[in-house]
């Protein structure tokens, strides 16, 4: 009684975490698309490939929600927080030297660029992560605890996640009135301008 | 067919589409598409990201950081 307790207990706690982390993902992808529509700040290439990352990431965790947590679930956030790192390192490094046509794209909040608080976040995630690892260590059994079993974190799980498939939705759009069926260029929406 | 290939494998819109499709099956539960659209969506974003930092030029490299020691220092150099 006291061990199955603990184990709905530890469940709960890891479905928290998982709805913590979509939840600020939900965030990061949504402030992205305000500077992008409000600000007018069209995202390059790389910064449309970290977006991806992001959303990779996000798909894992909705996977949780819809069924019950799982390790591959975890690993597929893993694999593109591990892009979303690679792409924003590369991209730091592209413009960290000041030299002709090359600054850091965007502005900057407060006073970090897009792709270093890219870098940033892939390393908080990776940590969470690693953390997440640490105190559970692999426990085996909870993947046999369904989201279902918290009934309205579930549901909080699944309409944030919704919310990320409507901003992926938009995003695909708006990368198709910008890059068109070709290369993504920053000079303004492809298909809009004929 | 290759340069088709090659063409289609630069289209960002690919990227986005595949990743829509695989959130829409893994939320029908449809496992192994899903799974297979993201794998898809991944390899694509992966291809476009070498593509994009490819230079003719430099290749991979980044020259603009590469740095170069002009002499030894004396310090060092004493040991």
């Amino acid at each position: 009684m006291r061990v199955a307790r603990e184990q709905s207990l530890l469940a709960f706690g890891n479905y928290t975490y998982q709805l913590l982390i979509l939840t600020t993902f939900a965030g990061i992808l949504t402030a992205a698309m305000v500077l992008q529509y409000a600000q007018g700040e069209l995202p390059c290439p790389l910064c449309l490939l970290q977006r991806a990352a992001m959303f990779g990431i996000c798909f894992g965790i909705m996977r949780d929600f819809r069924g019950s947590f799982s390790y591959r679930n975890v690993g597929l956030s893993l694999l593109n927080a591990v892009f979303l790192l690679v792409v924003s390192v590369r991209q730091s490094l592209l413009d960290i030297y000041l030299r002709p046509g090359h600054a850091y794209v965007g502005s900057a909040v407060f006073g970090i660029h897009m792709p270093v608080w890219s870098v940033i976040i892939s390393a908080m995630l990776l940590m969470a992560y690693a953390l997440q690892l640490a105190v559970l260590g692999g426990d085996r059994n909870l993947p046999n605890v369904p989201a279902s079993a918290f009934p309205q974190l579930k549901r909080v799980g699944e309409a944030v996640s919704l919310y990320v498939m409507a901003l992926l939705a938009i995003n695909l759009v708006s990368v198709l009135l910008q890059c068109g069926f070709g290369q993504c260029h920053t000079f303004g929406y492809a298909l809009l301008h004929g | 067919m290759l340069l088709r290939l090659k063409g289609l494998a630069r289209m960002m819109v690919l990227v986005f589409a595949a990743l829509l499709a695989a959130f829409v099956f893994g939320w029908l539960e449809k496992r192994t598409a899903a799974i297979g659209l993201l794998a898809l969506a991944f390899v694509i974003a992966v291809g476009l990201f070498l593509w994009e930092v490819y230079s003719p030029q430099y290749g991979f490299d980044m020259p603009w950081i590469e740095v170069q020691r002009e002499a030894p220092h004396p310090a060092t150099a004493a040991g």
